[in-house]
Formats: structure tokens, C-alpha cells, sequence
């Protein structure tokens, strides 16, 4: 008896922990969403705010008046174009190359993983610069293009879609193939739809981390009109000094989307992590 | 047949005009009210002028607009002209060869004569006998002062000398513990033109304009730069001067001084109307060390910039554009347009004097009128192209150590010093 | 039949392989040779230096203070993201419901921007927060946050603790459940406590967790840009300067693509080098105590 109430104690014990240790973990985003939502004069002077007000959504969405106009809302769109566009790229060459490596067999196979490999641990950092002067040198700066084109690939897909072709039975794809099914229709119609856990966490990563990416897009674009929103953020984070308000509005515009997008797809994201964590 | 030929001639000149129609960009400064004026002039030139197409856009502000034009032209896309350049980086431009000189176009003369610019621009005239910059405006900083709250600590007018200052700000502590004199968080950053607001006003004011580097050389007032460097690490330990970040002082009146420059008016007006000249605030000139004369008038800085016509424009681009800039400079209406619009002086020999500014200024925005009286103890940015390094270093090697103790004022001093000689050959 | 399979290999692979020469194989042969040339990207002129601009990184004050300053960082970052993944990972593995909802949860930071969580910690730390005017009532004083080298680099290093922890505590999560339960039956049964269970049993397993975690942290040190970006501009007097905040500056501030290529160079060397140095050092502490 005794025991099992101390069990039960230092179970919910637990529970209490986890969920303060929860709450303190996304108490960020609890503060940009309460900021966001506060009257000008008590933005980042009160924990929660005694009202709420949608002032800092009207101002960032509608110009603001005196203070630099920018187009916050466009900038959202660029974000999601760019993430969007260069996900699925990413996404549908991760598996074409991936069962091209993973299934079949030609001459130079070989040579071409063991490139992607040198490809996926050669430091980015020393691209850098090179890359951009050739996006210039190809008239491309300021441009979606810039943003979009370099970015079109990604190693890490190629990988995991490999990896996971590599472990269906090969009887699979002899048994499509007996029955007349051109390499195409295997593809399609097999192993991709095959492949969903993967496909869940391969779009969600990147196109996570293509959203909240700055860097590159700082450097290749500077017209704000299209600029991402993390971008624009960014360079507005001091000239909007005064203005806390809007930016946390322009902060959970950009970061709850995600949270959001995470949230509805967390069963797929969770039975999918076994399969990073093996790789 | 007759309706026929009409059509057709008629689509042939439209044709023709957009053919033959010249498409420039001009990029304003990154402040709202010059986007506003700029614009406003380029569609009424527009009217007028059917074969040219003007775009104005704001330029990139991040990290400053002068790398943001640096980029444009790194990345190949400059615009055909721009504002918001001053001296120095008029000089660095030169050095890459991506501004062309104004006065190679034959109505130069014109326009000086016309705008009323003939002692202005001797101060704009570049080492090779050039002139690549236009001045816009010339702002001499000022010292604004909550008035309301002086009253309220028993004084009618603002303090003059530094001990002035510090008297003030015991006067204020003891009734408002909270309050501080002087809010100026980007002292303890060594953002290079950061100092032009800070570091520049007071010592000009305490030099009486003596200029910190003429040509290569250092020719600083030693002594008056050391007294503003003990000032400021004075008023920083008496918690007088606060350096934490914090949002805002002067408009809610948790700092009783600041130094402004008039762009500030047409911002406070929308957000902050409370602050009215004379009863809210008033101007005066930095405060001076004690052993300044009485009598004599104080310098200050002058943040003056103007417009420069970029070298990867085409030449017909750049005669458009000329056209265009001559148009929008010759007309007096337009300058007081300016005022009307930015809140700040245009550059013209006869600004204080024309009744065509003096009756408006006197009118509608008298806090102006300081602005004016001041313009011709206004010393104008360190010219030398490698302004932003000699400023950083300003902050680096001096400001910071000395504000937080680690250098005594003189060190401090001699350390810049040191620390841009090499720069300087 | 075969010619149609290596024609179809080939044109699979061909969108990576396009997209490899063109914006991996070509940067790269461009790299070699920009680091040998002074290139200000305004001026039309480019000149020839040789190795004079890694002799100007190598003594560089900024260079120095970015690549000490990652260190700086992995000795507060490395200990502790090892310590909290590992804890959230012991959290989750031991609720017995709910553990995908707490997993999930603790992993919603690593989706953020550093710029948005930039602009709630720069509003945490103002002079006037709530935080700050609550430290003053109880302490008579609140920290210099980001003015001060050494708070500027904590409040620095913990966004980033905070970013990762439930990440990799996903990690740490997969190496546990693979401990088998049997394990810690018999150890209980042999009369141990949780305690020693954790140290013998637990530990010693999540060793190749651990190692993963580790290099991951090392490696992630040397790529800190956004929160010094926006919070510190590398300050103050470069005390939370960083490689990419560097090369960002030379290349993209200062305009010089040339120097700032080199200092990516070395920047990519002092990260192979170091983490090259820890593995081989964990790996014989590792093997020192038989783990695998």
C-alpha cells in the first residue's frame, strides 16, 4: 500500500517537473505572443498584459505611419515561397536520387555516393562567398532565383531516402518490375508512397530550417520587397528599437506557422525520429 | 481609313515616346518624410516630362545605408542617383570610382546660382578641385531640453556648462531618483556614426569647431576632447547618463536631455504631440566645459548630406537624371516644400534669410529656428574615406574603456590616437 | 535492358548532379583561388596577394577573438546541453503516459528563428523589464546583460542550451529505450539503487548517444552567428565575436571577398582540427573504460 502511494506521489512529482520544465521551455513563445498582443505602453514592462489589444497587428500589417513602411505581410509570402518551393525540390530529388542510388545498379554509382558523401561533410562556410559572387556573376542578385536556385538539393534527403530504400526488400521492386512496371511508375507508385515516414520528417526538417534560415538570404537579397521575413526582421530588430510591439507581432507571424505546422503533423514526426536517430 | 491612320500614328507615338522613354531610379533616404518629398517631385516632374520614367525607392538601411548602397553596387544594381550621403563616404566612392562629379554637366553654374549655393558648397568641394555631392541639408545637431521638468526643479532656462549640468542633475536625482539626465545607450557601441550624435556634438561644442582630422592628419583640441571624455564618464558614474538599453527617455520624460536633430519633429508630432517648443522642450547648443567664454558662440556638429549621381549609370541615364535634380533644386517652392515635409533645412546660402523660409519657419514650426541660427557653427563628418574604421575605433579603443573605467580620459584619447595613425598614411 | 538501367541511373541522379557543378563544384575550385586576391567587390580592380591575407587573419584582432571565443563557448555550451538533453531525456523516458506530448513539446524550440527569440530577449533584458526591475527591488541591481563580456556570453550560450536541448534530447530518448529492461531488473535485484543503476547501467549505455551529442555541440559552437547578430553585433570589444560574424562582416560589410574567404578557410580548419582533437580524445576516454 505504502509503496504504491509513494509511487504515485513521485509519479505525479514527475509530471509537476515535466510540465514546469515545459512551460519554462516554451515561455518565449508564450512572452512574443502575450507582447505581441499588449498595449503599446506595457510592451515589455508587464509579464502579461492587463489588456489586449491588436494595435501592434494593425500598425506592422498596415505600414505603420511615420516609422520606415515595410512590407511585413509580403515578407511572410516570400517565406513561404522560397520554404515551400525549395522543400519540395529537395524533397522529390532526395527520392529520385535516392532510389536511383539505393536500388538500382550502374557504372559510376559508386563514385556518385561516395561524392555525395565528400558533398554533405565538405564545410559549407568556405562556399559562402564564392557562391555569391557566381549568383552576381549569373545576374542573379536581388532576385527570388538567388534565393531559391542555389538550395534546390540537399544531401541530407538523398541520404535518408536512401537509407530507407536500401532496406526494402528487394522482392518489392522484382515483383513490380515482373509484372511490367516502368522505373517511373516503381517510383511513384511504390516506393514513395512507401516511404511517408520519411518523407514526413525529411519535409518538415528542411522546411523548418529553410524558414528560419538568415544568412544567405541576407546576402543575396537587399530589396525589402523580397526579402523573408526572418530577413526583414533582422534588419528592421534595431531601427524598430522603439517600436518592441510590432516586431513581436512580426515575430509570432513568423514563428508560430511552424509551431503550428509541427503540432498537426507531431505523430508523423515522432514515429519518423527513430528513423534520424538510426541514421 | 482616316480612323484607321489616326490609330496608327498614334499607337506608333506611343511607341515611340516608350522607346524613347528613359527609365532612372532614385533612392531616397531611409526616412519616411524624404521618401514622401522625393516622390511627390519626381510625379510632378513626371507630368511635365513624358520621356522619363523615375522610380524613387528608400534605400537599404542594414546595417547602415552606406553599406546598403556599397552592396548595390558590389551586387551591380545602383540606382541612378541617391540621397543621404555626407563627405566621408563621398570620398570613399570617389576612391572606387562609382560617383561621377556634378559639375561636369555644362548648367552646373546654373544650378549653384539658382539654388543660392555659392558659399554653401565651398565646404562640399572634394581634394581634385570636384564637386560629387549636392547638399540636401545640413542639420546642426542641437540639445533638447524638457523644459516642463527644468521648471519643475526651479530652473527657467537650460544650463550652459558642464558644472551647470552636473548641478542640474543633483537637483534632479534628489527630487526624481528615477529619472535620469541623459538616455544614450549607443555610447557603450562603437557603431561608427553613432558618435556623430554623441561623442562629435559635445566636442565640437567644446573645441569651437576645431576639426579632428584635416586631410591625414590628426588635428584634434587634445585638451577639449579629454574634458568631454571626463564629462561623460562624470555624468555615467553619478547614474546621470544611462547607458542600458532602454526604449525610450526623452519623449516619455525618464531622460531631461538628448541631443536631436530636426527629423525628429515630423515623427513627434504623430506620436508624441505633447511635446510642444517652448512649453515642452526647448534648444540650445551642447553644453560647454566651464572654462568656455561666456559670450561666445558654441559650435556643434553638422549632420549634412546630400545627393550623388552613381558611375554605373548609363549617360543617358545620368543627363536624365540631372534634368531632373536641376528641375527639383532651381525652385525655391520646392525647398520650402522640403521643410514643410522633413522638418528639416535645406542647404541654401539664403535659409535664414529668404522670407520664403523665415515666414514659414516663424509660423508653423518655430523649433526651426534654432536649427537656422546655428547652421554656420555646424562643423561638418570627418571627410577622410576611412571613416568608419577612425569612428569604430573611436568607440573601441576609447569611449568604452574609458566609460567603464578601465582608462583614465587622457589614456583613452591617446589610445585612438594610436590606433588610427596607421589608417591615416 | 541494362543500357536503359545505367541511362536511368544516370538521369535520376542528374538534377544533384547538375545542381553539385554548378553551385558546389565551381564555388569550390573558385575558393582556391580567392583567397590569394585582395577583391573589394566596389572597386573594378582586383589585386594579387599571395598568402597576404592569411597573414593578416592569423594576426588579426578580431580573427583571434572569434576563434577564442568558440571555445569560450563550447566550455558553457557542450556540459550544458549534454546535461539538460540528458535530463529531459531521463523526464520523458520515465513518464509512463504522455511521453510523446512532452517529447514534442521540449523539441519546440529548436523551431524557432534566432531573430524572434532575439527580440524576447533583448525585451527581458531592457533596463526597464519586469525582470530587471524585480532584480533591482531585491539585489539593489541588475546586470549589465549584454554590455558586460561575460553576461553577453551566458545570455548567448543559454539561448543556444535552450535551442538544442530538446533536440538532442531526442537523441539521448532513442539511446535509452535501447537499454534493455532486463538490465536494470537484475541490477534491483542484486540490490541496487536508481542511483547506481543510473551510473553503471544507464551511462555506460547512452555512451554512443553520448558521443553523438557531443560532436554535434562541438561542431555547432563553431556556426554561431544569428543570436551575436542581433543581440551583440559580436560585442562588447568582441567578446561574443564569432567566425561566421567575421566572415559575414569582411565579405558582406566590408566588401572584401578575397579576405573573407580566407578567414572562411580557416574558419573550416580550426573546425575539422578541433573536432578531429575532442573525438580522439573522447574515444580513448571512451575506450579507456571499455565502452564502444
Amino acid at each position: 500500500m505504502r509503496k504504491s502511494r509513494r509511487k504515485k506521489f513521485a509519479l505525479l512529482g514527475l509530471y509537476f517537473l515535466a510540465t514546469v520544465v515545459l512551460l519554462l521551455m516554451i515561455s518565449p513563445y508564450l512572452y512574443m505572443l502575450l507582447q505581441s498582443l499588449a498595449p503599446w505602453r506595457e510592451v515589455d514592462r508587464v509579464f502579461i498584459p492587463s489588456s489586449l489589444s491588436l494595435h501592434s497587428y494593425r500598425w506592422l500589417l498596415g505600414g505603420g505611419l511615420s516609422t520606415l513602411p515595410r512590407p511585413w505581410l509580403r515578407a511572410w509570402g516570400n517565406t513561404a515561397l522560397v520554404a515551400t518551393t525549395v522543400t519540395l525540390s529537395r524533397v522529390l530529388v532526395g527520392a529520385l536520387v535516392g532510389y536511383a542510388l539505393a536500388v538500382l545498379s550502374f557504372r559510376g554509382r559508386r563514385t556518385i555516393q561516395n561524392f555525395i558523401l565528400f558533398h554533405m561533410f565538405y564545410p559549407g562556410i568556405i562556399l559562402l562567398v564564392p557562391t555569391f559572387l557566381l549568383v552576381r556573376a549569373m545576374g542573379l542578385y536581388d532576385t527570388y532565383l538567388a534565393m531559391i536556385l542555389p538550395g534546390l538539393v540537399s544531401t541530407w534527403a538523398i541520404f535518408m531516402y536512401a537509407n530507407f530504400f536500401r532496406s526494402i526488400p528487394k522482392e518489392v521492386v522484382e515483383a513490380a518490375r515482373m509484372d511490367g512496371a516502368g522505373e517511373l511508375r516503381i517510383i511513384f507508385q511504390i516506393m514513395i508512397p512507401l516511404a511517408r515516414p520519411v518523407t514526413a520528417i525529411v519535409f518538415l526538417f528542411l522546411f523548418m530550417e529553410r524558414w528560419i534560415e538568415l544568412l544567405w538570404d541576407m546576402i543575396v537579397v537587399r530589396d525589402p520587397a523580397k526579402q523573408t521575413l526572418n530577413v526583414l526582421l533582422a534588419t528592421m530588430f534595431g531601427p524598430y528599437g522603439g517600436y518592441a510591439g510590432p516586431l513581436y507581432a512580426a515575430g509570432v507571424l513568423l514563428t508560430f506557422p511552424i509551431l503550428v505546422l509541427f503540432l498537426l503533423f507531431s505523430r508523423r514526426f515522432v514515429s519518423g525520429v527513430s528513423l534520424i536517430i538510426s541514421s | 481609313m482616316r480612323g484607321l491612320r489616326t490609330v496608327f500614328v498614334g499607337l506608333l507615338a506611343l511607341g515611340l515616346v516608350a522607346v524613347a522613354q528613359v527609365e532612372i531610379t532614385f533612392w531616397s533616404a531611409p526616412n519616411p518624410s524624404q521618401e514622401v518629398f522625393w516622390r511627390q517631385m519626381a510625379e510632378a516632374y513626371m507630368a511635365t516630362h513624358p520621356g522619363v520614367k523615375i522610380n524613387v525607392s528608400p534605400m537599404p538601411e542594414t546595417p547602415t545605408s552606406e553599406a546598403g548602397i556599397l552592396a548595390a553596387i558590389a551586387g551591380g544594381v545602383a540606382p541612378t542617383a541617391s540621397e543621404n550621403v555626407f563627405v566621408g563616404f563621398g570620398s570613399e566612392l570617389v576612391k572606387s570610382k562609382a560617383i561621377v562629379p556634378w559639375n561636369a554637366f555644362p548648367e552646373w553654374e546654373e544650378l549653384v546660382r539658382a539654388r543660392n549655393l555659392s558659399s554653401t558648397i565651398k565646404a562640399w568641394e572634394f581634394p581634385d578641385g570636384n564637386y560629387y555631392i549636392i547638399p540636401m541639408y545640413v542639420n546642426a545637431m542641437l540639445v533638447a531640453w524638457r523644459i516642463d521638468i527644468l521648471r519643475e526643479l526651479g530652473y527657467e532656462k537650460p544650463p550652459r556648462t558642464y558644472s551647470e549640468v552636473l548641478a542640474l542633475g543633483e537637483r534632479l536625482k534628489a527630487k526624481y531618483p528615477d529619472k535620469f539626465l541623459w538616455l544614450r545607450s549607443e555610447l557603450e557601441v562603437p557603431t561608427w556614426w553613432q558618435r556623430w550624435f554623441d561623442f562629435f556634438v559635445f566636442y565640437y561644442a567644446a573645441s569651437k569647431g576645431q576639426p579632428l582630422i584635416t586631410g591625414n592628419t590628426i588635428t584634434a583640441d587634445d585638451k577639449a576632447a579629454i574634458e568631454v571624455l571626463q564629462f561623460f564618464k562624470t555624468l555615467r558614474d553619478k547614474k546621470l547618463l544611462i547607458t542600458e538599453p532602454l526604449a525610450t527617455g526623452f519623449e516619455v520624460g525618464k531622460t531631461v536631455m538628448t541631443v536631436l536633430g530636426p527629423w525628429s519633429f515630423p515623427w513627434w508630432r504623430e506620436n508624441y504631440p505633447e511635446l510642444v517648443y517652448g512649453e515642452t522642450f526647448v534648444l540650445t547648443p551642447p553644453p560647454v566645459p566651464d572654462w568656455y567664454p561666456a559670450e561666445e558662440p558654441i559650435y556643434t556638429f553638422a549632420d549634412a548630406k546630400g545627393v550623388v549621381m552613381y558611375a554605373q549609370a548609363t549617360a543617358e541615364q545620368q543627363k536624365a537624371m540631372w534634368d531632373f535634380i536641376r528641375w527639383v533644386l532651381s525652385d525655391p517652392e520646392h525647398d520650402l516644400a522640403w521643410v514643410k515635409i522633413t522638418g528639416m533645412l535645406p542647404a541654401r546660402d539664403d535659409v535664414g534669410t529668404n522670407p520664403l523660409f523665415t515666414a514659414y519657419i516663424e509660423e508653423k514650426e518655430p523649433a526651426l529656428l534654432p536649427y537656422a541660427e546655428n547652421i554656420a557653427f555646424a562643423v561638418p563628418p570627418i571627410a577622410h574615406p576611412q571613416f568608419v574604421e577612425i569612428q569604430e575605433l573611436m568607440g573601441l579603443e576609447c569611449i568604452y574603456p574609458v566609460l567603464i573605467g578601465e582608462l583614465t580620459p587622457a589614456e583613452g584619447w591617446e589610445a585612438w590616437k594610436a590606433a588610427i595613425e596607421d589608417l591615416l598614411k | 535492358m541494362k543500357r536503359q538501367k545505367e541511362l536511368g541511373g544516370w538521369l535520376l541522379a542528374s538534377p544533384y548532379l547538375l545542381s553539385a557543378i554548378v553551385f558546389f563544384l565551381i564555388p569550390l575550385g573558385w575558393s582556391l583561388s580567392l583567397v590569394f586576391f585582395d577583391w573589394n567587390l566596389i572597386s573594378p580592380t582586383r589585386t594579387y596577394v599571395g598568402l597576404g591575407n592569411f597573414r593578416e587573419a592569423l594576426t588579426s584582432t578580431r580573427v583571434y577573438n572569434a576563434f577564442v571565443n568558440t571555445y569560450k563557448f563550447m566550455a558553457i555550451i557542450v556540459p550544458g546541453v549534454l546535461a539538460s538533453s540528458l535530463c529531459l531525456a531521463l523526464i520523458v523516458q520515465h513518464l509512463p503516459r504522455l511521453k510523446q506530448f512532452y517529447a514534442v513539446g521540449f523539441f519546440l524550440p529548436y523551431l524557432a528563428s534566432g531573430v524572434a527569440i532575439g527580440l524576447v530577449v533583448r525585451g527581458l533584458l531592457s533596463y526597464d523589464s519586469p525582470l530587471n526591475e524585480f532584480l533591482r527591488q531585491v539585489f539593489g541591481s541588475s546586470p549589465r546583460w549584454l554590455r558586460d563580456p561575460l553576461w553577453a556570453t551566458l545570455v548567448i550560450s543559454f539561448m543556444i542550451v535552450w535551442k538544442f536541448s530538446g533536440y538532442y534530447s531526442l537523441i539521448f530518448l532513442a539511446g535509452l529505450q535501447g537499454i534493455p529492461r532486463e538490465l536494470y531488473e537484475a541490477a534491483a535485484l542484486d540490490g541496487a539503487g536508481p542511483f547506481t543503476q543510473f551510473r553503471k547501467i544507464t551511462l555506460p549505455l547512452l555512451y554512443p548517444a553520448f558521443y553523438t551529442v557531443l560532436v554535434l555541440a562541438v561542431g555547432l559552437c563553431f556556426a554561431i552567428f544569428t543570436e551575436p547578430y542581433v543581440l551583440t553585433g559580436g560585442g562588447p570589444r568582441f567578446a561574443t565575436h564569432t567566425w561566421q560574424l567575421e566572415i559575414y562582416y569582411q565579405a558582406f560589410e566590408r566588401f572584401r571577398a578575397g579576405y573573407g574567404a580566407t578567414v572562411a578557410v580557416l574558419n573550416a580548419v580550426a573546425t575539422f582540427v578541433s573536432i578531429l582533437l575532442i573525438r580522439r580524445a573522447v574515444e580513448s576516454w571512451g575506450a579507456k573504460r571499455g565502452f564502444r
